[in-house]
């Protein structure tokens, strides 16, 4: 284990670098139409609700991992199969968001790279970062946090000063009621980005100012879930729900339509350099609780020896993974979030906390 | 193979005695021992063992009228005073009148303490010592029948003036820079910081050279780890030589494979100064006027010392230039090269077709094309750098006319490409500081590399490589890219933004712990009270 | 440790070595398409032109490269059952790489509109090095060949002379309308608003305007010029509004933003023009009584240009009056725009979508049956503010004493 430590800052950053990550690209919600605000922002709700469940397993052990923990109170076998569970699950994770990354990629620009090679330079730079430990990640989380703002400020400048936002495009709220907006919040803004907040479990015991870490995680996830709603929201705002639902990469789109002066147009390259860092940071955070999540499991001193062959499994496992890209985003939204997400995010952590609770009254 | 000769194998390098003992390279013919009793026992070893180089003086004479007693001084043409020698040493050593019962050890001390009439003096019972004071500018004064010189310190001889720096040019500022003399530099810092509490250390470094190095430092403001860190470092060098203190540079290094400075060097005392005041530790080498600090961090390469002269408006727009000059020199060919070859549907349309009709006539990709151009103007850079001055001037018309005019008109590159090889030519000219400037070449060249293979993603991923390696830096374990990244708020006013000087309260963190105040409270001007005039 | 640190740098060596620059494109291996025609031919097979800019070429691009002679740009022509075949066809007579990136301008012939530009725009949406802001003419009377062959003065760009024609004049006289690829779409997918198009007309022959001599007359023989707006329904060209109705179009749809209105002064025709410097319109849609009901709020302020007749601007009383015949003008412009679109049942204003903000519950029952029943009968107010700020440099005409 490594003893290096974070502070509250960092976490904070990486937090809401990790929200952001590679959810502010695609349509989040997108099928909630003109709810989409809704529904991001009772997915955060929901979301800093199941995070609190966490926190609470955290105060029970504040000096262990998910992956240790787990395995103190379900038992050595069955916790260490749960353990292994939730490597599994964040390497499948990496691969996921590599997957997604690189698809992402592909479609925008590189139309004729093969989707391997993409993959391998990104998985490179995260197995380079995990490589010098969470440290290293955290501060280049500070240094590209600030690059992300100005980004997104000046974008949205932009996109006001060429006038693209038509206030009557979120109009009419709530067309369909709130059925709409519960099922996208339940079929994907609440485990996407939201409930993936679990893996930060697996970085609380590095934190050097534990008290601080509950408020940090709830400011930082509610400054992401209200970041992600209002850059939805003007997305649909300037494209027309219609569009973004439509479309693979709403916010590709939207910069595509920013002319301002003749002169600031065709600014592609703000959601290529916003793709590639927040994809980093979704990837390297998955990707780090993994190696040291199986490091703790397998009792391997220095985690650092695991980059390697996790690195490339999950860079393999990104390729096979689906076989189109339809066919990624289906198991993405329809199974992942029913059979892998639900029990993974919400049922076993409650039947955790639960059990440690019991545990502890007897 | 000099190497080999020069090294000796695990021992400290400033022990004397132990030096003495073993065999090493430069002791190889230095008798081992004391000296003896008589003089010209003592002259023949120093002869032999100097080969009766030429710059060695050796003057006999005798000491006394009645019972003369035999004596002899030695010196280091060239290293010494001679005036000094010849008005305080000899000429009293000579007119002397001594009682006759005075024994040599009587005459020793007496010439101790009356005669010698420099300031130190010092015994000196090893050969290895003698030697080593000889050959720094010291006088050893022999006398028959004692086992012991005298060493006066007569140091002096040519050295050049104290002149402006040649690297590091402010207009507004302290015009001197730092000479070869290890003694001038400490003396310039001296001079600015007046306060017992900066302490100097010296110690020898190379085992062939005997270079005098310093370590200056200010007691209760630095970081006491990071000055033992230091000095551990500087200990445990066994080099045959140092001649520079880019050598001391390289071995006391956090990390060798890096393609950035994680010392700084300078030739202005202000700048050693201000820094050992922020609680850094200067390493001063003897031999050139470069100075280096430790820690450093990476913002610091961006700091002229003119920010800290000049308003802080001012200073902050500066600071955000040079960031931007630091960038493009780093990123201007490898954008060209994938906006062109890559992305061409992000550049607009009139600037594309502009472009598209220059480059209808090259015949490379835009990468050669781009990699020419660059290796052409390494080329005339270090041939500038190299060159006398007279011939400079014919090398940079023949390089306008070559990369300028003559190219593009022949159609081998596009005017597009000699502007950006322009830009980024003048903004690596205008990075503060050399080191860092150097950095940028090299990873301008990768990132080319990478922007020719994928575009802007292989640039992206480029610089996010390059931060991530800054981030993971450390100098004498300070982050490197504190105080931005762990963000320290109170530093960071003195980073890419300069506030006003009546807002730096606190030292670099990080650098120092102990001792953070730096100025009193309330230390903004503030106009006089209109009430109590009237 | 070390063993590893080489296995990296191999297998990124070999990695960057061997992907070869994939999607790596010179600049001279492009044609830059910078206007795409799109036509029917006679078998119902897609017809695409390609106008590919020479950059050696367009003038003032470069000293070099032969510019006296050539022409800025070439045409090639495609077909083929759909829009990325006729593409992809198109290769075998151009040397260089189509490149879409740049396409700025889409026109369409007036008989390929006739029969539906719904499924157009698939490709242009899916294809990432398409631009959606592209902007979309229909090609009056003629092919889109015909309009991309002419060759234009001052704008060497005939594109760029289009595009820049269709701007200006939306700005400053507000009878066409730009519209891109995007918003396009949006249209066609909407139930509550009918795409309106700009079209453009050729005057003079083709013949004449596709050699280089057009452009070196001071009064070109063939010119394109912006012309009447198409009303769109279900995708298919349905007819022309022109004139000052097609004005009303662009106050209805809020896209005014500075024209000049003359309006008649006591039996004199035409005798006053107001020039309108700012103008706003707000749509509002409600349900009263099982009927949607619209009303249309204009407010528009402005100078006066140009006076032909005796009249003191200093009085007050007179401004009103003038105010108020301007706002009569503007309201007959609108009417007029609407009746239009409602002959051709097609809702060109988005009413229908104003309905739907305000009362999606109702607009549901309604959507399927909106430009055939409700819109041709709906009830429009029109209600009009104009103010007049200033006179410009003179308060009376010189005509004042007379």
């Amino acid at each position: 284990m490594e003893q290096t430590k974070i502070n509250a800052r960092q976490l904070f950053v990486l937090i809401v670098l990790f929200e952001h990550g590679s959810t502010m690209v695609i349509p989040l919600g997108g099928e909630a139409k003109q709810d989409v605000w809704l529904a991001i922002l009772i997915g955060m709700i929901i979301g800093l609700l199941l995070f609190l469940v966490y926190y609470r397993l955290y105060l029970y052990y504040p000096d262990l991992p998910l992956t240790g923990y787990i395995q103190d109170i379900t038992g050595p076998i069955f916790g260490k199969i749960f353990a292994l569970v939730y490597v599994l699950y964040f390497l499948y994770l990496v691969a996921r968001v590599l997957r997604d990354f690189g698809e992402l990629l592909l479609t925008f620009a590189y139309p004729e790279t093969p989707l391997f090679v993409l993959n391998a330079i990104m998985m490179l730079t995260v197995m380079y970062a995990v490589y010098k430990g969470i440290e290293v990640l955290a501060r280049t989380g500070e240094l590209f946090f600030t690059l992300l703002y100005v980004l997104a400020i000046s974008g949205m400048i932009l996109v006001v000063a060429a006038k693209l936002i038509d206030i009557h495009r979120l109009q009419p709220v709530l067309e369909e009621g709130w059925r709409r907006v519960f099922k996208v919040v339940f079929h994907q803004t609440l485990y996407i980005p939201f409930g993936e907040i679990i893996v930060f479990t697996m970085l609380f015991p590095y934190i050097n100012n534990p008290k601080k870490t509950k408020i940090v995680a709830l400011s930082a996830m509610t400054l992401s879930g209200i970041n992600l709603a209002i850059m939805m929201t003007v997305n649909v705002a300037v494209l027309g729900a219609d569009a973004v639902s439509r479309s693979t990469f709403p916010l590709l789109n939207t910069i595509r339509e920013i002319q301002v002066a003749n002169f600031l147009e065709r600014l592609d390259v703000f959601f290529m350099i916003a793709l590639i860092i927040g994809g980093f940071f979704k990837i390297g955070v998955f990707f780090y609780a993994a190696v040291i999540g199986a490091a703790h499991l397998f009792n391997v001193k220095e985690h650092h020896r695991l980059v390697y062959p996790l690195g490339l499994a999950s860079l393999l496992l990104s390729i096979a993974v689906a076989s189109n890209f339809p066919e990624h985003v289906k198991e993405g939204v329809n199974i992942a979030t029913v059979y892998i997400h639900m029990p993974l995010q919400i049922i076993l952590p409650v039947l955790l906390l639960a059990i440690a609770w019991i545990r502890q009254r007897m | 193979m000099l190497f080999q000769w020069g090294l000796r194998k695990k021992q400290p390098a400033n022990s004397a005695t132990t030096k003495e003992q073993e065999q090493s390279g430069q002791a190889k013919d230095v008798p081992n021992g004391s000296l003896d009793t008589i003089v010209n026992v003592n002259i023949d070893i120093v002869q032999r063992t100097t080969g009766n180089s030429s710059d060695i003086v050796i003057r006999r004479f005798t000491i006394g009228e009645e019972n003369p007693i035999h004596a002899a001084i030695v010196f280091t043409d060239g290293l010494v005073d001679e005036k000094i020698i010849y008005n305080f040493l000899l000429e009293s050593l000579m007119t002397v009148n001594i009682p006759s019962s005075f024994s040599p050890k009587d005459l020793f001390l007496f010439i101790e303490q009356k005669l010698a009439a420099v300031g130190g003096v010092k015994h000196v019972q090893q050969w290895f010592d003698v030697f080593s004071s000889l050959l720094s500018g010291q006088t050893i004064i022999f006398i028959d029948g004692i086992p012991t010189a005298l060493s006066a310190s007569t140091k002096g001889g040519e050295y050049r003036s104290i002149e402006e720096p040649s690297t590091q040019l402010a207009i507004r500022g302290p015009r001197e820079g730092f000479t070869e003399s290890l003694r001038t530099n400490t003396a310039m810092i001296r001079r600015r910081i007046k306060n017992p509490n900066l302490w100097l250390e010296t110690m020898k470094i190379g085992e062939v050279t005997q270079t005098d190095v310093g370590i200056m430092y200010i007691k209760g403001i630095a970081n006491d780890e990071i000055v033992e860190e230091v000095k551990k470092r500087l200990r445990s060098i066994h080099i045959d030589s140092v001649f520079e203190s880019g050598y001391i540079e390289q071995l006391i290094e956090d990390q060798t494979f890096t393609l950035f400075p994680t010392t700084y060097h300078t030739e202005r005392p202000d700048v050693v100064a201000a820094n050992l005041v922020e609680g850094r530790v200067a390493v001063i080498v003897d031999g050139t006027p470069f100075v280096l600090l430790a820690p450093a961090v990476f913002i610091q390469f961006f700091q002229a010392v003119e920010d800290y002269y000049a308003r802080f408006d001012i200073a902050t727009a500066l600071r955000f230039l040079r960031v931007l000059i630091f960038f493009i020199s780093l990123v201007a060919p490898a954008v060209y090269i994938s906006a062109t070859t890559f992305h061409q549907e992000m550049i607009p349309t009139p600037l594309v077709i502009a472009i598209a009709a220059q480059r209808e006539a090259v015949p490379f990709p835009a990468f050669v094309e781009a990699l020419i151009m660059e290796v052409t103007f390494e080329i005339l850079r270090e041939a500038g750098v190299r060159l006398p001055r007279a011939v400079g001037q014919a090398v940079s018309i023949v390089g306008a006319l070559v990369i300028g005019q003559s190219a593009v008109e022949a159609g081998i590159v596009s005017s597009a490409m000699v502007i950006i090889v322009s830009i980024t030519a003048i903004a690596s000219f205008a990075t503060p500081s050399f080191a860092i400037a150097i950095s940028a070449r090299l990873i301008r060249f990768l990132l080319m590399f990478l922007a020719a293979m994928f575009g802007f993603y292989g640039v992206i991923i480029g610089l996010l490589l390059m931060t991530i390696h800054l981030c993971s830096l450390r100098s004498f374990g300070v982050p490197y890219m504190s105080p931005l990244a762990p963000f320290i708020p109170a530093n960071a006013g003195d980073t890419i933004f300069r506030v006003p000087t009546w807002a730096f309260k606190e030292r670099p963190r990080l650098i120092n712990q102990a001792n953070i105040i730096r100025q009193g409270e309330n230390q903004r001007p503030q106009p006089p009270d209109e009430t109590n005039n009237e | 440790m070390k063993r590893k640190a080489f296995f990296l740098i191999v297998l990124f060596m070999s990695m960057t070595v061997l992907s070869g620059c994939w999607s790596r494109k010179e600049l001279t291996d492009l044609a830059f398409v910078i206007a795409v025609g799109l036509d029917k031919t006679k078998d119902g097979r897609y017809m695409a032109t390609f106008q590919v800019v020479n950059p050696g070429n367009v003038a003032g691009a470069t000293q070099r490269g032969g510019g006296s002679g050539g022409v800025p740009i070439t045409l090639y022509k495609a077909t083929g059952d759909n829009l990325v075949e006729a593409s992809r066809k198109g290769s075998q007579k151009i040397s260089r790489l189509i490149y879409y990136a740049h396409t700025n301008l889409i026109v369409i012939g007036e008989e390929m509109a006739k029969e539906g530009i719904g499924p157009l725009f698939d490709a242009m949406e899916r294809n990432p090095q398409f631009r959606t802001t592209a902007i979309v003419v229909i090609a009056r009377h003629r092919t889109a060949e015909e309009m991309l062959k002419i060759l234009t003065p001052i704008d060497k760009l005939p594109a760029n002379q289009m595009i820049k024609t269709l701007q200006f004049t939306e700005k400053t006289w507000g009878q066409n309308i730009s519209v891109h690829v995007g918003e396009v779409i949006n249209d066609l997918t909407s139930e509550g608003k009918e795409p309106v198009i700009s079209g453009f007309r050729l005057v003079g022959g083709v013949q004449e305007g596709e050699r280089q001599t057009n452009v070196q007359e001071s009064e070109p023989d063939a010119r394109l010029s912006a012309d009447d707006l198409a009303i769109l329904k279900d995708g298919k060209l349905v007819g022309w509004i022109s004139g000052k109705a097609a004005r009303g179009v662009l106050w209805g749809l809020d896209k005014i933003e500075q024209t000049v209105i003359t309006i008649d002064w006591k039996h004199k025709q035409e005798a006053i023009a107001y020039k309108v410097v700012r103008a706003k319109t707000s749509v509002s849609a409600d349900m009263k009584k099982g009927k949607p009901v619209v009303s249309v709020h204009i407010g528009a302020e402005g100078d006066i240009g140009e006076a032909l007749v005796p009249l003191d601007f200093s009085d007050p009383q007179e401004i009103f009056a003038l105010e108020k015949k301007i706002q009569k003008e503007i309201r007959q412009e609108i009417i007029k725009a609407i009746e239009r679109a409602q002959q051709e049942k097609s809702d060109i204003f988005g009413f229908g979508e104003a309905l739907h903000r305000s009362d999606p519950q109702e607009w549901k029952k309604i959507k399927a049956d909106w430009n055939d029943t409700y819109f041709p009968q709906l009830e429009v107010k029109v209600s009009v503010d104009a103010s007049i700020r200033r006179t410009g440099l003179r308060n009376k005409p010189y005509m004042f004493g007379r």
